[in-house]
């Protein structure tokens, strides 16, 4: 009797693996309150009601570096922008499964407050500033060239990191600085900056930053996978239901003030809803750009997004 | 140009170009050879963000070197003739210098940013930063060389200090500087392609290139840009030797 | 011209801890103009340090020098000196270590060359003018150090064991070189070495110093007709005398 239930015992260990015991590795962006989803998730526990651990495995300073962390294999999970994640799985660098939505809006381009940078066509041979090549940020601010008909190469865009960003404003260095919240209102609240547009103005309901997973982790862990996408969506209810608690949040993960993180908030829009529509035409922009080549538009985006997933869930 | 040379480099490019193509390497942690030499002509020809050609990327980041490099020379070769020729200066700026000395280039950017901006200043800063203590050095180090007896010929020859100077510490520290300008450049080279990661006002320049390839996601175009840097870099050292044993024909 | 010694004395000062060396004592001699004079004693009795002192590396700490009854001023173009390393400058050619001098006392480089090509053809380095040091042999390297001593005219020229680091070969053919030389321009010359036999063969004069502290022990006339027989009777006899007084002074 005592050696069967041992070979059982021992079966079972095999059949969940060590892997099953392992956390799950999670990757956010530093300071990015649209990563607020992720932060209360963290919070409150709600990966663990789901029966999923996480450990934050890194805090990057933009999207592509967390991209280049999914390619290392470093990451299981991650809330990053779109446009960095559609490039690095277009050029084939990471695998990675886009299964929820976290925000739509909430980025700005910002001015010096008390600049002569009335509207987007003055920027033409001025510097501005975007948290990368191919992240949301660059691509929304090429597409406002666009749409007042200036070539993009007509101004200095050129990469920051958001933390130095202000500090560059505020010293003339340059010109203009393209961020996600809630570095616009900080700028704002340190009467230093103005928004010159919000992303809302560029292109109302934009997708922004996106809940992703590592391909194989999704095939050899799915019932990880939703556990983590329902804590998700129970953070963003939250997030709804309970904003001041949201805020506080949103203060001790940012190290901001509160006066600025309300501000940041007003300006994006949480929503675990994902946009093919939206992503369909990331897709066309970044091929405009000769950042990425796609064949087939459809296939790639049929592959990248799994929008039933959170379909499922709310369904229940 | 012996076929030695050229024996193990083409093998290992043999090799890796078969473990990519089986893919026991995956191409997007290190493309082949074959993928790098389309690196390559991207670089040349579409550019790195998409618009900006290598060649641009080239001459920014060899203006940058050039002028950080050439005030690094103008200073330190001076400096560290009078630092080794007179032992009360040497002992009164030492322990400055040795303090300085081991702080890395890279670790002053954010002082250089918030002191001369962001753009070519800054960088030929750092680049100055990384020359200078070399050149110094060796130049200090060639003139502590030179055997007295030397000195103590020129004197009965009636040299005053003036001639001292010109004519013996200068000339007898011309190898030491010669080295000391080698391993100022070499370092120089290195902390100008890391120094542009954080930031070129300009657009242009092969570390922000790089930098920008890893953004858009391009290893390919990573890899071919650190070979061209490589090269650059040897072209630079070869340069500098053909001019030391030009000038040098007496060792 | 004559140089006079007036009871020259140095002493090196210990440093530290160290105790101080007394190497001079109370040195007195007259050389006269012309004349070769050798100075011959126990290694490290301080030949060297005498020389030095005259050509102004090192300052006495008690006596005088006088040249002509003046006192020697240092940096005046006056003394020469030859050193047994050669202490060639590696950068200059041939050419350009012999118009050193010329050069830094500022005559105009055709002059300058004129002059140092004389002198290269008179010390028989014609084909090496543009040849840098470590081209050149040991014999030919002293030749070029003594050019350069030599082109300055200096009233005396104080030699530091020369032909030291030479094989014998080379050393007596230099030996009969400066001799040929010497004869020709008639400079007065003060010449250490340890060698007896050189002495011997070359000098008009001998000083015979003791061990350190060094004092004159005993001054020989040693003014054979030249040329002279190294392995004649005379040079025998007088070389028999030195090395007795040296080995006493041992």
């Amino acid at each position: 009797m005592k050696k069967i239930s041992l070979l059982v015992l021992v079966q079972l260990f095999l059949l969940t693996g060590p892997s099953q015991g392992q956390p799950v590795r999670i990757a956010y962006l530093q300071s990015d309150i649209h990563q607020l989803p992720c932060w209360v998730a963290l919070e409150k526990g709600f990966f663990e009601k789901e029966g999923v651990k996480v450990e934050v495995a890194g805090i990057f300073k933009a999207g592509p570096e967390l991209m280049s962390a999914f390619a290392a294999g470093a990451l299981d999970v991650g809330y990053v922008g779109v446009a960095p994640a559609t490039t690095a799985v277009a050029n084939k660098t990471a695998r990675v499964v886009v299964l929820a939505q976290v925000n739509t809006e909430g980025s700005a381009i910002v001015v010096k407050k008390d600049g002569q940078i009335r509207g987007i066509p003055e920027l033409v041979d001025k510097v501005a500033v975007v948290p990368g090549h191919a992240t949301v940020q660059d691509s929304l601010f090429r597409r406002a060239l666009l749409k007042f008909k200036i070539q993009p190469d007509r101004v200095k865009i050129m990469v920051l990191k958001p933390p130095e960003m202000i500090g560059a404003l505020r010293t003339d260095q340059i010109d203009a600085f393209v961020a996600w919240e809630p570095y616009p209102a900080k700028a704002v609240t340190m009467g230093l900056g103005r928004v010159l547009a919000a992303s809302r103005d560029i292109w109302k309901d934009h997708p922004c930053c996106v809940l992703a997973t590592d391909a194989k982790f999704l095939e050899t862990q799915l019932e990880k996978a939703k556990g983590v996408v329902r804590g998700h969506v129970k953070a963003i209810d939250f997030i709804r239901q309970h904003r001041e608690e949201a805020v506080k949040v949103g203060v001790k993960y940012t190290g901001m003030d509160e006066a600025s993180v309300w501000l940041a908030m007003d300006n994006v829009n949480y929503t675990p809803f994902l946009s093919v529509e939206g992503e369909k035409e990331y897709v066309d922009f970044l091929t405009k750009l000769k950042y990425i080549k796609v064949e087939d538009v459809q296939i790639f985006v049929d592959r990248f997004m799994r929008p039933e997933f959170v379909k499922e869930i709310i369904k229940r | 140009m012996k076929k030695e040379h050229f024996l193990i480099p083409l093998s290992v490019i043999l090799i890796w170009q078969g473990f990519s193509s089986l893919q026991v390497i995956p191409s997007y942690k290190l493309p082949s050879p074959v993928q790098i030499i389309l690196g390559f002509k991207d670089l040349l020809i579409v550019g790195v963000p998409p618009g900006n050609l290598l060649h641009n990327h080239m001459l920014y980041s060899l203006y940058r070197v050039a002028l950080g490099y050439a005030i690094a020379a103008l200073l330190a070769i001076p400096l560290g003739l009078l630092m080794g020729w007179s032992p009360p200066l040497l002992r009164m700026t030492r322990s400055l210098f040795e303090v300085v000395r081991p702080i890395p280039p890279l670790a002053w950017i954010p002082i250089a940013i918030l002191w001369f901006g962001i753009g070519i200043k800054s960088a030929a800063f750092i680049i100055f930063l990384g020359a200078f203590f070399p050149i110094l050095l060796n130049t200090i180090s060639g003139v502590l060389s030179i055997h007295p007896i030397l000195i103590e010929a020129a004197r009965t020859l009636h040299a005053k200090e003036k001639d001292i100077f010109l004519k013996v510490l200068l000339p007898g520290a011309v190898p030491s500087i010669f080295v000391g300008m080698r391993i100022g450049i070499g370092i120089g080279w290195m902390t100008l392609v890391a120094a542009e990661f954080t930031g070129v006002k300009e657009g242009y320049g092969l570390g922000y290139m790089i930098m920008t390839a890893r953004d858009i996601q391009r290893p390919d175009e990573i890899l071919a840009g650190m070979l061209v840097i490589g090269v650059i870099g040897l072209l630079i050292d070869i340069g500098l030797r053909t001019v030391e044993s030009r000038t040098i024909k007496w060792q | 011209m004559s140089l006079d010694f007036i009871d020259l004395s140095k002493t090196f000062l210990g440093r530290g801890l160290g105790e101080s060396v007394h190497v001079l004592d109370q040195i007195r001699y007259r050389i006269e103009n012309g004349q070769f004079v050798s100075i011959v004693g126990p290694s490290g009795c301080g030949k060297t340090t005498l020389l030095r002192i005259i050509a102004g590396l090192e300052k006495a700490s008690a006596g005088r020098v006088l040249l002509d009854g003046e006192e020697l001023i240092h940096g005046s173009e006056t003394i020469g000196l030859v050193f047994q390393e050669y202490a060639l400058f590696p950068w200059r050619t041939t050419l350009q270590n012999i118009e050193m001098g010329l050069e830094i006392k500022g005559v105009d480089r055709e002059k300058r060359c004129l002059t140092a090509m004389e002198y290269i053809k008179t010390f028989d380095l014609s084909g090496f003018e543009h040849r840098y040091p470590r081209e050149l042999s040991g014999g030919m390297k002293q030749r070029v150090a003594i050019a350069r001593t030599l082109i300055m005219n200096p009233r005396v020229v104080l030699m530091d064991e020369p032909f030291g680091s030479l094989d014998s070969q080379t050393r007596n053919g230099l030996q009969e070189f400066l001799l040929g030389i010497w004869g020709k321009r008639g400079d007065t010359i003060l010449f250490v070495t340890h060698n007896v036999d050189e002495a011997v063969f070359l000098s008009d004069q001998i000083i015979v110093l003791s061990r350190r502290p060094a004092r004159i022990v005993k001054t020989f006339e040693a003014g054979l007709p030249r040329p002279r027989d190294r392995t004649g009777q005379e040079c025998n006899e007088i070389r028999r005398e030195v090395l007795k007084v040296l080995s006493k002074a041992t």
